[in-house]
């Protein structure tokens, strides 16, 4: 793989858990390049947040090293991490986890606000954002009003109204039915294919995987197998 | 953009955010009340003292202490050369001191005995009935106060003894040509006025005078060696020391309201800390700092405090106005206080600017207030934020 945004190597997470720790990672090498759509795929307490979690520098590894984007995860401050975050990195949680106080538009453009986005080109990136996930007619709604996946498409339209370079979702349909499902995963490979953005899942759900490029599975927090798959 | 999300985010607070700015609103409506009254009956009790008392200014013979009676019976000394002509021209105006005992109904009374010119002008003091061109006894002018204590009326004619210069015993029949409402206790309480020439030609001391009062501060420079003056700080000093106790014992209360709106603010920042802790790890993961973290929710508890200002101005207004247009009646008795002020209705002006300090330092001690629940955000782990745990 030539540049990878994502180079893991010989990294292992702990929890302290009372006198031990318990490890969450073991030992993990992977990498991952720009334009994938891949899934972190495992049963529950394999570890595929903890991943994420590291990736999008939420958390540090207790060894190894994560290189995103060419900055090495450990070393960054918590302004650099921050940066890093707010310029580069897009996330999708499960529980959505939008503003109840603002509406959908606000909502979509607060990471621009981050950004300190001129207002003429952050008003056209949130309507371009909006319409990608098909909420244009909802932009004055608010998150209490619209329905799960409509939600969900909110959050989708929020972590990639910067462009940025990597998404990371986290069991993104987990609350969702299987229409409401398949339609972001739909959107999200059409972003995936036209701005080239690359996605990371953690994810369990069959349907998730079904649209997976590569599936990382994790198990006990090893890395078990890495296939890339061609049919999907 | 931090403001705006903390502005939406207490107005998505519903109820309890206005609970918080009312608790807030009513404890500075209270403030402003309270700062209003004691700087208005300040200023009001400073204007009686000049107008009855204190004139322009006050020069005072340095034989007389007001706080050594035995200093009275020789507190006084010639008016000096320089001062005749302005006595003469009414705007130095002499009085005399001297202790003696009255026999009102045939008792016996210790009284202060204040000689003033009837003529005079530079006070409010109403000296016209000292006039005694009409009457066979030396008139004399008593406080409401010295009337009750006294039991004197109007028109009652008493004894007055009292030692001349050369220590000989003189009496003189008074009698009541006014029992005057004066604003000023100390001018009424024990004290008997006659007129200057009266008690100057009873004491045999044709010149003497135990203060001099001044139409106007410019008259300080007259070369008065046995005489001192004696600036607003001092005159005014146990006036603004009152104040100052009362204030500080209205401060107690006052500070338990604050201390209550503090606590509603501290209670609601770290209680959203708490239930928000997805939100924070969500508004992390967006590439917000901890230090713009911390920052929303601290301008979310300032932003309650400028709302209460804000209210208590504007919905604290009526209160106000009525306060300064109808007035507040004080209390009778204002003898108990011992000091001037009290005895017409107090008719609020409000000093701004102590208002303004007040209400930037509560602002300050609000922001410290969210900023203390607040803080802990710095040691959140974002990871764990976003559990939810
Ligand atoms: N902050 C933490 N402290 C202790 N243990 C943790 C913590 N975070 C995760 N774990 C543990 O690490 C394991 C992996 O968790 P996680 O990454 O959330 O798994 P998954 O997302 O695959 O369900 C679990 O056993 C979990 O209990
Ligand atoms: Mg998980």
């Amino acid at each position: 793989m030539e540049d990878p945004i994502v180079r893991i190597k010989n990294m292992s997470k702990a929890f302290p858990t009372g006198e031990s720790e318990f490890l969450a990672l073991k030992n993990v090498n992977l990498d991952f390049g720009k334009g994938e759509f891949t899934g972190i795929v495992g049963p529950s307490g394999s570890g595929k947040t903890t991943l994420l979690n590291v990736i999008g520098s939420l958390d540090t590894p207790t060894s190894g090293e994560v290189e995103v984007l060419g900055l090495e995860v450990s070393q960054l401050s918590q302004k650099g991490s921050s940066e890093l975050r707010s310029r580069h990195l897009g996330f999708i949680f499960q529980t959505y986890n939008l503003l109840p106080v603002y509406d959908v538009y606000e909502n979509v453009e607060f990471p621009l606000l981050l950004l300190k986005m001129a207002p003429n080109e952050r008003r056209k990136a949130v309507m371009d954002a909006l319409e990608w996930v098909g909420l244009t007619d909802k932009a004055q709604s608010r998150p209490a009003q619209l329905s799960g996946g409509q939600c969900q498409r909110v959050a989708i339209a929020r972590a990639m109204v910067k462009k940025p370079t990597l998404v990371l979702a986290d069991e993104p349909t987990a609350n969702l039915d299987t229409e409401n499902s398949l339609h972001i995963l739909d959107t999200m490979q059409k972003i995936n294919a036209a701005l080239s953005t690359s996605f990371i899942f953690a994810t369990h759900d069959q349907k998730v995987i079904n649209y997976l490029h590569r599936v990382i599975k994790l198990i006990d927090g090893k890395v078990v197998s890495d296939d890339t798959q061609t049919g999907a | 953009m931090i403001l705006k999300l903390a502005l939406r985010n207490i107005i998505g607070n519903g109820w309890r955010s206005l609970i918080n700015v009312a608790v807030i609103a009513i404890v500075l409506i209270g403030l402003i009340w309270g700062e209003g009254m004691w700087y208005s009956w300040l200023t009001l009790a400073k204007n009686q003292q000049r107008e009855w008392e204190y004139g322009g200014g006050i020069l005072r013979a340095k034989s007389y202490d007001p706080f050594d009676a035995f200093t009275w019976e020789n507190g006084y000394a010639p008016v000096p050369a320089e001062a005749q002509s302005y006595v003469r021209g009414g705007r130095i105006v002499p009085i005399l001191y001297s202790p003696g005992m009255i026999y009102p109904q045939g008792r016996m009374m210790n009284a202060l005995v204040k000689g003033i010119p009837e003529n005079q002008k530079v006070l409010s003091f109403p000296s016209t009935a000292l006039n005694a061109a009409d009457s066979s006894y030396v008139p004399a002018i008593i406080g409401r106060e010295m009337a009750k204590t006294s039991r004197l009326q109007e028109g009652e004619v008493f004894t007055l003894r009292l030692k001349d210069s050369t220590g000989a015993f003189n009496s003189l029949d008074l009698q009541v040509s006014k029992v005057m409402d004066c604003p000023v206790p100390s001018l009424d309480i024990g004290t008997v006025w006659i007129d200057l020439a009266a008690l100057r030609k009873v004491k045999l001391l044709p010149d003497a005078a135990t203060v001099l009062v001044l139409k106007d501060a410019s008259l300080t420079a007259i070369k008065a060696p046995l005489f001192r003056y004696i600036d607003p700080r001092e005159f005014f000093a146990d006036l603004n020391q009152m104040v100052k106790t009362k204030v500080s014992g209205q401060s107690l209360p006052f500070g338990m309201l604050i201390l209550l709106a503090m606590l509603a603010v501290f209670d609601t920042q770290a209680l959203a800390i708490f239930k928000r802790r997805k939100e924070i790890g969500m508004l992390s993961a967006l590439g917000m700092t901890k230090g713009q973290i911390i920052r929303l929710f601290t301008s979310e508890g300032a932003l309650y405090m400028v709302a209460a200002s804000v209210c208590a101005v504007v919905l604290g207004f009526p209160l106000y106005w009525y306060f300064a247009v109808k007035g507040f009646a004080l209390p009778q008795g204002y003898q108990s206080f011992g000091v001037a002020g009290f005895n017409e209705p107090l008719k609020f002006h409000y000093p701004l600017l102590v208002i303004l300090g007040t209400l930037i330092f509560l602002f300050l001690l609000t922001v410290f207030v969210s900023w203390l629940p607040a803080r802990k955000i710095a040691r959140l782990r974002p990871t764990e934020a976003l559990r939810g745990k």
